[in-house]
């Protein structure tokens, strides 16, 4: 790296309920409106109160926003981890620390900068000292990196909004750090900031929010769902927007929120929604995709609308609740017993969270099945940069539905399961309409609808659905390419790799590779996958998780003669990925293969 | 000419029937099924904003056997509440009649049973409940009665499930009980259900032919006729013709007005039952299940309880019928969204 302006990591090591997060968000946000490109990462624990939690800020002038490989400047606030923080540091880096914790740092090859912050915020407030402490660390940090008073006090301002006492009080911790720093630590650090031009339509966001946010604008109608971490942000998303932007001019609002008991409730109440014509969501976790299996089959196999969001987390089991995954991709895919496949969308920024948020109720009904969004917790659960969010560019997308006895009238041979039109999809009539009545089931069924264990009518109606679904391949959302010249290195990746993909691509072709970059955002994916795979010599598929889901689909979807040009790179740890790591296994993997 | 009797809408009873029932002859779940064809026909219910509910298992079948001009779902097992939980968020309108069996509801669904009468979901809720699983060929299901004992097995040692008992805990705004066969008393309580709003469960006792009609069946028809403690004669007075349809008792009798308008009259026998005492509906329950006797009859009523759609605070317009403007917020709503994330 070339300078240390504007590119530097810092770790903050806090526990779980000592309020360290408003302190952490205060300098994010400082940062982010002086226009230095900025990312933060919250690594927190399955817990209330006392855990270890950490929060990585990283400045990057060349806009990557993965972990970053070292920390530079860490701040120790939490004795439980007190030792392996410091432990992890290498030489040089500096160490901020509350004198107050008393434990000891044997590192004289760091530069120590100590304050007595829990004292000090005794002070101001002897009842709240354990949550002001954390304000002493920003003060540190702006001494350090030379960030204004001014610029802090506009982010303490808009957190503690209308708060007038916490706005006063935060701002005289921070004012006092910066005394004490001043005062007593030297005044000479590597790290600093600098200033940039900033579009000012530019926005952090979490993932969840923008998904919740785009279904919003893609007109839910209900939103069933049970809480898990760390998809509750979705719901407690739309929860918030309705009342600002879903209310009819009755004064009754358009968008009825249920929390259910279960996450197969939760599933049921999506397929009910659908069935009788509306637009149902729910939003989940791997563990909730489990529970929701059985009735993702029904909507498959009864072709009922429906969107399910999957914020993924560390599987399997409880796992990791709290870390990111992309582990369950391969059972979005193919969620629920017997032979089925689903439309699985994949975003890999907000802009797109909030896009596939609306889109995902087009595609349930114009396909009339299941969609899934495939999300994860650090898409979902961190703030990102937007420019702002787009308007949908389309009207909704009602599907094929039947709303009178006329219009039935004008489809010849119509049956609910009939394939009129030859791509797979029937029409469809809802309940209340009283147009073509039938009993919906999950049992085999007829062109009419009718009960049937016929093996031929069993056999045409599972190719049908196959056909309907394979039909949706390339009017989904087309991959992104980035494409070098020389079609050496194809890496191929989805969701929230995004993010690091860059750092990624720069660390291999210091390596003087060529790497052009595919960006799968849905499954069944895009023809334009399979000419990418064909146009370069090697392919990695990359991906947060152990065993190569993305690359066991396409092992098993492209033509054979593809299948040598593929290597997997799957790994997965719970962390976000940090990019070093990754770009050595493909180096790895490409080795091994030479 | 012949003469054919129409109902309040013009409709023929046959615009009510359903397809042939594959059910064992003599199954009590299709005496139920003539029932709700009785009862609709007779409340003039339009068929088009019916729709008919279920899980899996025999009485989960039913549905194809009735009510054949209405819409349906014969959903996952135990799970019919939650889809009808959706449907009725987005098309409050519908009238939902959904029946399920004693497998469906006790077990695998009692969560979502549970949580069905908890929001007083605006249903009707018909349990055809025979203390077997039928359909798997007649393993014991929840419901039955301790010592009562099915053709081929022990007698079951295990404690029952008694779902009217747990509807009146859970605060169920209609719990009722009765039997296949009672047609009169089915016919008005679900007559007085389908006027109802909010959730109206009854827990109707219909023997299973094949596994569980021997005398030492709690549930078989010759038990149930023997050991039914009637509560009181209960008949229904539509809103449409208050007059003709029964005749008034003239001993003591209870009047109950059901949210459309209609009539529930109950007349006594002597019992001291009271209808808007929870306690005194549980106490009917358990004194009867003292002496291996079934109470049937209306438990327990309460007309004033909101419900889930209500207490949502939803527009008049049901969701699913909303246009695309009412559905979609304005490109200006949504550039006004995006500065509210700038903090400067």
């Amino acid at each position: 790296m070339s300078s240390n302006v504007n590119n530097f990591v810092i770790n903050i090591a806090t526990a779980n309920g000592t309020g360290s997060q408003s302190a952490n968000l205060v300098i994010l946000q400082t940062m982010f409106d002086m226009g230095i490109p900025v990312s933060g990462k919250n690594l927190f624990p399955s817990n209330i109160s006392g855990l270890p939690t950490w929060y990585i800020i990283r400045a990057s002038e060349s806009g990557y926003q993965a972990p970053g490989d070292k920390t530079d400047i860490q701040i120790l606030m939490n004795k439980d981890t007190w030792d392996k923080d410091i432990a992890k540091l290498n030489p040089g880096a500096i160490i901020i620390y509350n004198e107050d914790v008393k434990l000891p740092i044997d590192r004289d090859d760091c530069i120590l900068l100590g304050m007595p912050m829990t004292k000090m915020a005794r002070k101001i407030n002897p009842k709240m000292a354990k949550l002001m402490a954390n304000m002493y660390y920003v003060g540190g940090l702006a001494h350090i990196l030379g960030i204004s008073l001014s610029d802090i006090e506009r982010a303490i301002s808009a957190q503690f909004k209308g708060k007038e006492v916490a706005i006063e009080k935060n701002m005289e911790a921070i004012n006092q750090s910066l005394v004490y720093a001043v005062e007593n630590w030297s005044t000479e650090t590597d790290f600093s900031v600098e200033k940039r031009a900033k579009n000012p339509d530019t926005y952090l966001i979490e993932g969840n929010e923008a998904t919740a946010l785009g279904s919003i604008y893609g007109g839910i109608n209900m939103l069933a769902w049970y809480p898990i971490t760390p998809s509750s942000g979705v719901a407690e998303g739309v929860i918030k927007w309705i009342p600002e932007l879903r209310m009819a001019k009755d004064g009754g609002n358009t968008c009825a929120v249920i929390q259910a008991e279960d996450e197969l409730a939760a599933a049921g109440m999506v397929i009910g929604a659908g069935w009788a014509g509306g637009r149902g969501m729910t939003c989940t976790s791997g563990p909730g995709i489990s529970l929701m299996s059985e009735f993702i089959g029904l909507a498959y196999f009864a072709e009922v609308p429906g969107v399910i969001w999957d914020v993924n987390r560390v599987g399997p089991s409880t796992g990791l609740p709290t870390r990111t995954q992309q582990g369950d991709l391969s059972m979005l895919y193919e969620a629920s017993h017997g032979d089925t496949q689903h439309i699985v969308l994949i975003p890999g920024t907000v802009d797109e969270c909030f896009e596939f948020g609306w889109r995902a109720f087009d595609y349930a009904e114009k396909y009339q099945t299941m969609v899934f969004g495939f999300s994860d917790l650090d898409l979902g659960m961190n703030k990102w940069s937007t420019e702002g969010f787009v308007y949908p560019d389309s009207p909704m997308d009602r599907g094929k539905v039947i709303h009178n006895q006329e219009e039935l009238d004008a489809i010849p041979n119509y049956g609910r399961y009939r394939d009129v039109d030859g791509d797979g999809i029937p029409y469809r009539t809802l309940p209340g309409s009283g147009v073509d009545p039938i009993l919906y089931r999950g049992t085999g069924h007829d062109e009419d609808g009718v009960y049937s264990e016929d093996p031929i009518v069993y056999q045409k109606t599972m190719e049908r659905l196959r056909r309907k679904i394979e039909g949706a391949r390339d009017d989904l959302p087309s991959p992104i390419l980035r494409e070098e010249e020389n079609k050496e290195i194809g890496v191929i990746f989805y969701g929230s790799m995004e993010n690091t993909i860059t750092e990624i691509d720069d660390i291999l072709e210091e390596t003087g590779l060529s790497v052009s970059t595919c960006r799968v955002r849905a499954l069944p994916y895009h023809s334009e996958v399979e000419e990418f795979i064909s146009r370069h010599d090697r392919n990695i598929v990359l991906e947060m998780n152990r065993d190569g889901q993305l690359y066991g689909i396409l092992r098993k979807e492209l033509p054979v003669s593809l299948i040598g040009k593929l290597d997997s790179v799957a790994y997965s740890d719970g962390m976000p990925p940090r990019a070093r790591l990754y770009a050595e296994k493909i180096l790895i993997a490409l080795e091994d293969e030479k | 000419m012949t003469f054919v009797k129409l109902n309040v809408i013009n409709l023929e009873k046959s615009e009510y029937k359903g397809g042939k029932s594959s059910l064992c002859p003599g199954c009590g779940h299709d005496q139920i099924s003539n029932v709700i064809i009785q009862a609709a026909w007779e409340n003039g219910l339009p068929p088009a904003g019916i729709a008919k509910m279920s899980g899996i298992g025999c009485s989960s079948k039913t549905p194809a056997y009735f009510l054949g001009k209405s819409h349906g779902f014969n959903t996952v097992h135990g799970r019919m509440p939650s889809v009808t939980t959706g449907a009725s968020m987005v098309n409050k309108d519908l009238q939902f009649i959904a029946v399920s069996g004693d497998g469906d509801t006790a077990s695998i669904g009692i969560g979502q049973f549970v949580h069905a009468i908890r929001r007083n979901l605006d249903m009707v809720y018909i349990i055809e409940n025979n203390g077997v699983y039928g359909l798997t060929k007649g393993q014991y299901s929840a419901t039955v009665e301790k010592g009562s004992k099915k053709k081929k097995s022990i007698a079951n040692e295990q404690n029952p499930i008694d779902l009217c008992a747990m509807a009146l805990n859970l605060g169920c705004s209609f719990v009722a009980r009765s039997f296949s066969a009672s047609k009169k008393q089915l016919t008005a309580l679900i007559r007085a259900a389908m006027s109802h709003k909010g959730m109206a469960i009854i827990d109707v006792i219909s023997p299973c032919v094949t596994f569980a009609n021997n005398d030492e069946s709690y549930r078989s028809y010759n038990y149930v006729k023997e050991n039914d403690e009637v509560l009181h004669i209960v008949d229904y007075i539509s809103n449409f013709s208050p007059i003709e349809e029964v005749d008034i008792p003239e001993g003591q009798y209870r009047e109950i007005e059901l949210f459309d308008g209609s009539k529930i009259i109950l007349e006594t026998l002597g019992s001291t039952h009271d209808t808007t005492d929870i306690v005194s509906a549980l106490r009917a329950i358990h004194e009867a299940e003292k002496e291996n006797k079934h109470v049937t009859g209306l438990l327990y009523y309460n007309g004033g309880m909101p419900t889930t759609t209500e207490n949502l605070g939803l527009t008049e317009t049901p969701l699913a019928k909303l246009s695309e403007e009412e559905g979609r917020p304005t490109l200006e709503s949504l550039n006004e969204v995006n500065t509210r994330f700038r903090s400067l």
